[in-house]
């Protein structure tokens, strides 16, 4: 099957680009009626049009079970595009973009549909020069995907003779271990790995592309970056949102493997992992997938012990009254599900030995914030000690959203005779420095799966590895053996045994963020 | 204290005193806002009346590129040595926060280079990169020591009266000993979208044939920016391996297969290049931009796929969108150089 390296050099491009081209493809999005679709991915397919970053002749042809024509479909979308775009919907271009939409009806389960679709296809590779080239988008509800792998392998346009086909899975990637291997298998029926494009959205944000960039771009981090050095990790996901209409996946789901399970052991990846041998996709997942290898097992009873699991009673968001979990719409009044987890990871490597990776997730707390921050070991307490102060650690924030930017806390001499020492920071904020807005991240994934740039995407292994290291964890919350599920109030941050659990690292506390 | 967007090149102050009154202006300024620097941005100018409009210009590019600005009004026909200077700052919204970049500006009176290179050397943010914008006309002798310095050289060949001359001082420039700095010329960054627009036609496999049989190449463009037009067809050339032919006055390219590419450069009211075709025998790839237009129509008829049209981003003309695109894209331009020595004949 050709891939996007098969092609010749277009001398024109020389100078112009310094990442791979995209190229001319039909992009099917499956769900195209859902949610993603209108507030994420067609206004980024706007946004790349716009920018002149998308292929001339793209094609995309939304599958979806209600009956509608082209025209609504496309006028649906620019209703969403106008509400959810990053950059205003222009007049003259609109209609150009809205001009390569195209909607086709089906039910996920009939494979004549598929058939159709293929015909359809190759109707628009002849008509719009796309070669061949598809790249499916699998946005359906994740108990859609075995059908709709199946479908597209007996019709199949997993295959072509002319140009790549790719897929694009929307998380969740299984709901636990023999579940991901499940849905991996079933993908790999019909697609290779190099074809398969797990996306993780916070893998497209800036701040998270920067943290290479910080760590193997400046000599002066990666020189301190390690146990001998740091003290300890937090990595913090925080939102004020409830489940809003998200309960009944919410509650079969859960923070652990919503949240953990993918998003923020990618950045624990990102921050733990051994410079790569090169840019390259595999090159980088392999030094992530070492660090997923590298993590202890916490099971059975240091589940209770590492773990902290937790669900939102009622409280105040932003000065609103919100009820309790349990009281929250179509949830049930014994769920146990959690909406917070704190936890003590750890990298058994040489790198990272004895420096514990404190982890915490959680819905309904004060703000909504994503940040890395590195927490430095003390100075020894000798030059200083006569003033009687204690002096603050350093620690090296990288926040991924919102105000992304980099900080270093260290201390300063306040001005005056007498020494007394204050922490000061140094603030880096990507607002401030560069005006300009950042694409969105759905706009840099969807552009690198056109080019067949995986780099930004989970390989199978990474997928499989988290499920080991969450199912774990899963296991003894089951059993019991990891203890009670803890209770905080909606506007807090988070249940008092999360910060016993840190303190029991040398006194550390949770970061006030 | 002027914070907001202004015209007036400030308050005026002592020039040893620049730094310490900037520091007043922070004070007074307060913990409100926010002073930011990501490089220094120096614009040299002999035209007094240029002051205003560089002054706005600093604060557009401030609002997305947070700078110390340094403005040097050089006035040569003034008799008497002598210098004054100004300070302002530039205050944007982003974010639910304001950004303020500082403008210090300068008047040098008199001839002497040493009193250029002396008043960028003492004024700069320390550590960050110089981006020198050089308005006026290039004059020799060069000036080694403050072209050293410098990281970004920008100018715009599209202003030069004389651009053969100016070219060959600019080539002077980047071969003096110690100077490293990224030619950046304001006519070159303003053809991007046009590149990139030509560019994608050929992203297609089945239209990437196509280049090699190109036969004839046709630019509009408008009064005043043939060597904007030049400009592309060197890249063109360069991109395609023509060589230069010229017999009796006229010139044409000689392809690699030695076949004949005829270009024509067509003067016509409008952007400052409208149109380009690319012929291959009855195959045509061809933008179009209407005047003030945001987008560019491109369109390709014949040959063996269906014709096509659509809307691609042309960039907007002013002056300040295309600093920021080149101080936005960063980088070196490894093709302008060899596109400059392809078109050098045809500028005399």
């Amino acid at each position: 099957m050709p891939t996007s390296n098969d092609h010749a050099e277009n001398p024109l491009r020389e100078g112009l680009l310094s990442r791979s081209m995209p190229e001319p493809c039909s992009l099917v999005i499956f769900g195209a009626t859902g949610d993603l679709t209108h507030r994420k991915l067609v206004p980024a397919l706007y946004n790349l049009a716009a920018d002149g970053n998308l292929p001339p002749s793209i094609s995309v042809v939304g599958f979806a079970r209600r009956d509608k024509s082209d025209e609504q479909f496309r006028s649906e979308l620019e209703e969403a595009a106008r509400k959810f775009s990053r950059q205003k919907i222009n007049d003259e271009l609109w209609p150009n973009f809205a001009g390569s939409i195209f909607y086709h009806r089906s039910e996920f389960d009939n494979l004549a549909g598929y058939e159709s679709l293929a015909k359809r296809l190759d109707e628009l590779d002849a008509h719009r020069g796309t070669r061949g080239n598809r790249l499916f988008y699998l946005s359906a509800g994740p108990d859609q995907f075995p059908i709709i792998l199946e479908n597209l392998r007996k019709s199949g346009l997993n295959k072509s003779d002319k140009g790549w086909v790719r897929i694009i899975v929307e998380k969740p990637f299984g709901t636990d271990l023999p579940t991901a291997i499940e849905l991996n298998n079933m993908v790999e029926e019909a697609f290779a790995e190099r074809d398969t494009f797990r996306i993780d959205h916070y893998l497209g944000k800036e701040t998270a592309q920067n943290i290479m960039v910080l760590r193997f771009a400046n000599a002066i981090f990666e020189q301190v970056w390690n146990s001998r050095y740091v003290d300890h990790v937090q990595i913090t996901a925080s939102e004020p949102l409830g489940v809003e209409g998200r309960a009944g996946y919410y509650d079969k789901s859960g923070a652990m493997r919503d949240m953990v399970q993918n998003h923020l052991l990618q950045l624990l990846c990102l921050t733990a992992m051994e410079p790569p041998t090169d840019l390259t996709a595999d090159a980088i997942r392999d030094e992530k997938v070492k660090v997923l290898r590298s993590l202890r097992r916490i099971s059975g009873a240091q589940v209770a012990k590492s773990v902290v699991r937790a669900q939102y009673a009622a409280g105040f968001v932003n000065g609103k009254e919100v009820v309790g979990y349990r009281d929250e719409q179509n949830i049930p009044k014994d769920s146990e599900t959690e909406t917070y987890v704190a936890l003590e990871a750890n990298v058994d490597n040489w790198r990272w030995a004895g420096v514990p990776f404190f982890i915490r997730v959680g819905k309904r707390l004060p703000k909504g914030a994503t940040e890395i921050a590195l927490h430095f070991k003390s100075v020894p307490p000798v030059l200083f000690r006569q003033t009687g102060q204690s002096i603050d650690d350093n620690v090296l924030v990288i926040r991924i959203q919102p105000d992304e930017g980099v900080s270093l806390r260290m201390s300063a001499k306040l001005p005056g005779s007498s020494m007394r020492i204050e922490p000061v920071k140094m603030d880096f904020h990507y607002g401030t420095s560069f005006g300009k807005a950042t694409p969105e991240a759905y706009e840099r994934l969807l552009l690198d799966a056109m080019a067949g740039d995986a780099t930004l995407f989970a390989r199978r292994d990474e997928v499989e590895e988290a499920w080991k290291f969450v199912d774990a964890i899963r296991a003894a919350w089951e059993s019991g053996e990891g203890g009670p599920i803890a209770f905080y109030e909606a506007g807090s941050w988070g249940p008092s045994e999360a910060d016993e659990l840190i303190k029991r690292h040398n006194g550390a506390a949770w970061r006030r963020l | 204290m002027e914070t907001a967007v202004s015209i007036s090149p400030g308050m005026p102050v002592e020039i040893g005193r620049i730094e310490k009154d900037l520091g007043r202006l922070w004070e007074e300024i307060g913990d409100s806002k926010t002073r930011a620097s990501l490089i220094n941005l120096a614009i040299y100018t002999e035209k007094e009346s240029d002051v205003s409009a560089n002054t706005e210009l600093i604060s557009k590019i401030a609002s997305e590129h947070a700078c110390r600005a340094i403005l040097i009004y050089a006035n040569r026909e003034a008799e008497q040595p002598g210098a004054k200077a100004w300070i302002n700052a530039h205050c944007h919204a982003v974010n639910r926060r304001e950004i303020c970049s500082e403008q210090i500006t300068f008047q040098l009176d008199g001839r002497s280079p040493a009193a250029l290179s002396n008043v960028v050397f003492a004024h700069l943010d320390s550590d960050l990169p110089l981006c020198f914008w050089h308005q006026a006309p290039f004059r020799e002798p060069l000036d080694s020591k403050l072209w050293r310095w410098i990281d970004r050289l920008i100018f715009d060949s599209r202003t030069w009266d004389d651009p053969a001359a100016q070219l060959a001082i600019v080539r002077r420039i980047a071969g003096l000993s110690g100077v490293h700095s990224v030619l950046c010329d304001l006519n070159w960054t303003r053809l991007l979208s046009l590149r990139q627009g030509l560019a994608q036609f050929f992203d297609n496999s089945c239209a990437l044939p196509y280049l090699e049989k190109v036969d004839r190449v046709e630019i509009r463009h408008a009064p005043g920016s043939k060597v904007s037009a030049l400009l592309l067809l060197g890249w063109l050339a360069g991109q395609l391996g023509w060589q230069l032919d010229s017999v009796l006055g006229r010139h044409s390219f000689r392809a690699p297969d030695r076949s004949e590419v005829a270009f024509e450069l067509i003067e016509s009211d409008g952007p400052c290049i409208s149109s380009c075709r690319l012929l291959a025998g009855k195959t045509e790839f061809r933008l179009d931009r209407a005047e003030h237009g945001k987008f560019f129509h491109a369109t390709k008829t014949g040959g063996h796929f269906d014709d096509s049209s659509q809307l691609l981003p042309a960039g907007r003309d002013r002056i300040e969108d295309t600093l920021l695109v080149e101080l936005g894209r960063g980088g070196t331009h490894p093709l302008y150089l060899q596109s400059v020595g392809i078109i050098e004949p045809l500028l005399v």
